[in-house]
């Protein structure tokens, strides 16, 4: 039995399809005696480079424990799915129960998305000052009448 | 007489306990802007923490979560 950390990268087109895909992994894993002891679904992410043709890709960190030799089975499979843009399996000595980073940074960046909803409150406040100063000049007009 | 190699401010970079791919935070102090890593005679940290850093930041590089280059298109 070996500890291992996994990270696969998905096609960002099929988000949608994450659950169904999950499903579909840990049967897959559990058909080979694989137990899964903690999943993280760190969701959309910016390549730092594009893998074919893919700018984004959607990130799904597990942490496994399992026998090497059906390791290879799960492998081979894998290469097979196209939904699948880029894998990889580690060996660790001990799984890290805490957060990932990368779970914590995607959480940390949810509300700047929802920050986007506010770009419209933003345009309003950009619209308060003017109003304002149209009225500071009105004010310079009265000032300039009197 | 010994002579004592001079010894950078190690407080400049922030050294985990344990090096892990996933910190691309940490990671990043150890890349120069065009994605290389910057040698241990440069950053003056313990050989084997130079070690971990560079191991792991080759595994970032693999999954896309840190550049090879400044040249990606």
């Amino acid at each position: 039995m070996n500890k291992y950390e996994a990270v696969i990268i998905l096609n960002p087109n099929l988000s949608s399809k994450v659950d169904e895909f999950k499903k579909d992994f840990e049967k897959l894993l559990s058909d080979n005696s694989f137990k899964i002891i903690k999943t993280e679904d760190v969701g959309r992410r910016q390549l730092a480079y594009s893998i074919t043709n893919h700018n984004k890709g959607h990130y799904i960190l597990f942490n496994l424990e399992g026998d090497p030799s059906k390791l290879l089975e799960i492998e081979t499979k894998i290469k097979y799915n196209e939904s699948i843009i880029r894998h990889l399996f580690l060996v660790v000595k001990e799984h890290v129960a805490e957060d990932s980073s990368l779970l914590i940074e995607s959480r940390n960046k949810k509300p700047e998305i929802s920050s986007e909803n506010d770009v419209s409150k933003k345009e309003v406040k950009i619209e308060a000052p003017k109003k304002e100063l149209k009225e500071d000049k009105s004010d310079d007009a009265k000032e300039g009448t009197e | 007489m010994m002579l004592k190699r001079e010894q950078n401010n190690m407080s400049k970079y922030d050294l985990p306990k344990k090096f892990d791919h996933k910190d691309t935070d940490i990671l990043k102090q150890f890349i120069t802007e065009t994605g290389k890593i910057i040698p241990a005679r440069v950053t003056g940290i313990s050989a084997s923490n130079q070690r971990k850093v560079t191991k792991s930041i080759k595994i970032a590089r693999f999954l896309a979560l840190l550049p090879y280059t400044d040249m990606h298109k």
